[in-house]
C-alpha cells in the first residue's frame, strides 16, 4: 500500500462514517459494507475482489441497526479491512471478512469519542452565545466536528491497516485455514440471527427452499432480483401526493428545499451526548431564521431556541422540520412564546424516531442491500448498483416529500404518515423476500467459490453452528 | 407488579424502545403516563397510534395510571414516562418495583450522568431516596447494556 492509498482510504471512511456531506444518503449506500468493499477495492484496484469481500461482511451485519447512537460495530471499517486484507494478502472473501471482524469494535471508538467530543463544540458555542456574540452555527455544527471526524479516521485506518499487516506478519493469515471456517461460522450465525428476528414462520422454510433451489438448479440471483422488483412496483402503495405552496409569507420554496439540504446533509454531524442532533436542529433553521428575522442578534436567539436536545430518525421524521418551520413563521406574527413550539417538537420527535427506524433501518435498508448482496455474490457485479441507487432514490423520497408536507399540510401529515407506514405492504411482504434473498445468496456463497473437497466439512460446520445457534435461540425462549 | 417494567425516557416511543425494549421484553402494551400529552387530544391520538404492529399503546395521566396498576392485571406491560418527577409522583400513589432510566436529555441544571443521560441534583436525590424504598433503579441504555444500579445511601 502506498502514501495515496492511505489518503485516499481516509478520506473515502471519513466520507461514509460522518454520514455528512452525502444527502443522508450516505449511510443507506457507502457506508454499508458492499460499498465500501467495492471503493476499497477501487483505490486498490482490484474491484470484484473488495466487492466480495465487503459482500461478506455485509451479510455479518445484515441485522444491523443504529439507534440514537448505539451499535455493535462498525461495519463501514471492518468491510475496508476485509477488502484491503482480500486484495494484499490474497485472501478468500470468507477469511478476509474473519480477519477483518475484529476491526469492527476499534471503530465503535470513533463514535463513543465522537459523541463525547463533540460535547466540547456545543459548550463553545453555548459560551460564546451567552458572550453576546451571536455564534454562527454551522461553524460548531458543520465545520468543526467535520475537521475533527476526518483526523479521528484517518489515524483509525493507519491504525487499522498497520495493525493488520503487522498481524499478517506474525501469523501469515494464508497458512492458517482455520480463518475460512470462522467466516462460516460468523455468517450463518448472522444469517440464523436475523432469520430468527423476523419472527415468521415461513420465513426458514423459504430460506431453505431457495438455498437449495438455488444449489440444484442454479437459479440465477437476477431473476430473483427481476421477480421482487416487480413485486415492489405492483404491490407499493401509490399515494404519491403533490404539494402546492398555499403559504404566501417570507419563506419561498426555494427556502425549505434550502433548509432540507442542510438538514440531510448536517443532521449526525455534531453528533453529541449531550444534544444529539439538537446542533444539527438549529443549523437547518439558519437560513428560515434570517429570513424571517432582520436583526443580528435576533437571528442567533432564534436559532439558538432550536440547539435544544432533539433525536429523530432523519428521513422519516422531516415532517417534524417543515411543520417547525410553518410554527416559526406563526410565532413570528403572533409574538408567541418559543415553548409551544419545544413542546411539539419533543412529542414528535420519539414517534417519528420510533417509526422510522422500524421502517428505513429494518426493513428498508436489509432488503435493499441483501439484494445486492446477492447480485454481487452470484457474479452480477454491475447489476449490485440498481438496488443500491433504488434505496437512495427511496430515501430521499421519504424525506423531501415530508419535509414539504410538513409544512404545507401541518400536523394532520404526521397522523397520515404513521397510517402509511404502518398499512405499507412492503413491510408485510419484506419477510418471505427477504429470506428469499438470504437464501439464494448463502447459497452462493457457501458452494459456489470454494474448492469442492472442503464441501463435507463445510456441511458439517453450517450444521453445527445452526444447531448451536437454534439451541442458544431456544434457550432465550 | 413484576410484570410491569418502567422506564424513563423522555423521547418515549422512540427507535430503542420500539426496535430493541419491546421485542426484548415481549410485550404488547405499552402504557404512556403524562399529565401533558393526555390532556393534549392531537399529540395523544399521534402517540396511540404509533405503536409497533401488535402493540397496543395508551396514553394516561398520572393519576389514571396510578388507578390503573392498581386493579391487579397479569398482562405484561411496558410504562413509559418523560421525567424523574414523574415516576417520583407515581411512586408514592402505586407500588412500584423497579425503574428503568433510558433517556434524559440534558437541560439547565443538569449535569452528564452517564452517555445519555442528564440528571440534576434534585432528579438523582429522587432515584436515590426511591432506591431507598426498595426499588430497583439502573440505567440501561438497551437491553443489551451494562445496568448502573443506582442504590440509596
Amino acid at each position: 500500500m502506498t502514501f495515496p492509498d492511505y489518503f485516499l482510504l481516509s478520506i473515502f471512511y471519513f466520507w461514509a462514517s460522518s454520514t455528512a456531506l452525502s444527502l443522508g444518503i450516505g449511510y443507506y449506500t457507502i457506508y454499508r459494507p458492499i460499498m465500501a468493499g467495492m471503493i476499497a477495492g477501487l483505490i486498490l484496484k482490484d474491484v470484484q475482489k473488495g466487492m466480495l469481500a465487503g459482500a461478506v461482511v455485509n451479510i455479518i451485519y445484515i441485522d444491523f441497526v443504529s439507534t440514537g447512537g448505539s451499535f455493535k460495530g462498525d461495519q463501514c471499517l471492518t468491510a475496508l479491512i476485509a477488502a484491503i486484507a482480500s486484495i494484499a494478502f490474497n485472501l478468500h472473501p470468507l477469511e478476509a471478512a474473519a480477519a477483518a471482524f475484529p476491526f469492527g469494535f476499534l471503530g465503535i471508538l470513533i463514535w463513543k469519542y465522537r459523541l463525547k467530543i463533540n460535547n466540547i463544540f456545543v459548550h463553545i458555542y453555548e459560551k460564546k452565545y451567552t458572550e453576546n456574540k451571536a455564534p454562527d452555527i454551522s461553524v460548531y455544527d458543520g465545520l468543526l466536528p467535520q475537521l475533527l471526524l476526518l483526523l479521528m479516521s484517518s489515524l483509525v485506518i493507519i491504525t487499522a491497516v498497520l495493525l493488520m499487516f503487522l498481524l499478517n506478519n506474525l501469523i501469515n493469515f494464508n497458512n492458517i485455514g482455520v480463518l475460512y471456517y470462522i467466516g462460516i461460522i460468523l455468517v450463518v450465525i448472522s444469517a440464523f440471527n436475523i432469520l430468527h428476528k423476523i419472527n415468521n414462520k415461513y420465513n426458514f422454510i423459504i430460506f431453505a427452499s431457495i438455498f437449495l433451489a438455488a444449489m440444484l438448479f442454479d437459479i440465477r440471483a437476477y431473476i430473483l432480483f427481476i421477480l421482487i422488483t416487480l413485486i415492489l412496483i405492483f404491490k407499493t402503495d401509490k399515494n404519491i401526493s403533490f404539494v402546492k405552496n398555499k403559504f404566501t409569507g417570507k419563506i419561498k420554496k426555494i427556502d425549505l428545499v434550502y433548509s432540507w439540504f442542510i438538514w440531510m446533509n448536517y443532521s449526525h454531524s455534531c453528533y453529541s451526548y449531550e444534544r444529539l442532533m439538537g446542533l444539527a436542529f438549529a443549523h437547518s433553521m439558519k437560513n428560515i431564521f434570517k429570513k424571517l428575522y432582520n436583526n443580528k442578534y435576533e437571528i442567533s436567539e432564534a436559532i439558538h431556541n432550536h440547539t435544544e436536545f432533539f433525536n429523530t430518525e432523519p428521513n422519516m421524521g422531516t415532517p417534524i422540520l417543515g411543520y417547525i418551520i410553518s410554527l416559526e413563521e406563526e410565532r413570528k406574527i403572533k409574538n408567541q412564546s418559543f415553548e409551544n413550539i419545544s413542546y411539539i417538537k419533543k412529542g414528535m420527535m420519539g414517534i417519528s424516531a420510533g417509526l422510522g427506524d422500524s421502517f428505513t433501518q429494518v426493513i428498508l435498508a436489509p432488503l435493499f442491500v441483501s439484494m445486492a448482496v446477492m447480485l454481487c455474490l452470484d457474479k452480477s457485479y454491475y447489476l449490485a448498483f440498481i438496488p443500491v441507487i433504488l434505496l437512495a432514490v427511496l430515501i430521499l423520497y421519504i424525506s423531501y416529500k415530508g419535509f414539504m408536507n410538513g409544512y404545507f399540510k401541518g400536523k394532520e401529515f404526521m397522523l397520515q404518515r404513521i397510517k402509511d407506514v404502518k398499512q405499507s405492504k412492503l413491510k408485510i411482504y419484506f419477510p418471505y423476500m427477504f429470506s428469499g434473498i438470504l437464501g439464494l445468496s448463502m447459497s452462493r456463497l457457501l458452494f459456489n467459490n470454494i474448492r469442492p473437497l472442503e464441501n463435507i466439512f463445510t456441511l458439517l460446520i453450517i450444521i453445527f453452528a445452526s444447531v448451536f445457534t437454534y439451541m442458544r435461540k431456544k434457550g432465550e425462549l | 407488579m413484576n410484570n410491569i417494567f418502567v422506564r424513563i425516557d423522555d423521547r418515549l416511543l422512540h427507535g430503542q424502545v420500539v426496535v430493541s425494549w419491546i421485542p426484548y421484553l415481549k410485550v404488547n402494551e405499552v402504557v404512556i403516563a403524562d399529565d401533558e400529552y393526555a390532556n393534549d387530544e392531537f399529540m395523544r391520538s399521534l402517540i396511540e397510534s404509533s405503536g409497533p404492529e401488535g402493540v397496543k399503546v395508551g396514553v394516561k395521566t398520572i393519576d389514571e395510571t396510578a388507578a390503573f396498576l392498581m386493579d391487579d392485571n397479569e398482562r405484561k406491560i411496558l410504562l413509559l414516562l418523560r421525567s424523574i418527577e414523574g415516576i417520583n409522583e407515581l411512586a408514592k400513589k402505586t407500588k412500584i418495583s423497579s425503574i428503568n432510566i433510558g433517556g434524559v436529555g440534558a437541560a439547565k441544571g443538569r449535569k452528564r450522568y452517564y452517555n445519555s443521560i442528564h440528571l440534576s441534583d434534585n432528579e438523582l436525590n429522587m432515584l436515590k431516596d426511591m432506591a431507598k424504598d426498595n426499588i430497583y433503579v439502573e440505567v440501561r441504555i438497551l437491553p443489551k447494556d451494562k445496568a448502573i444500579v443506582i442504590k440509596g445511601n
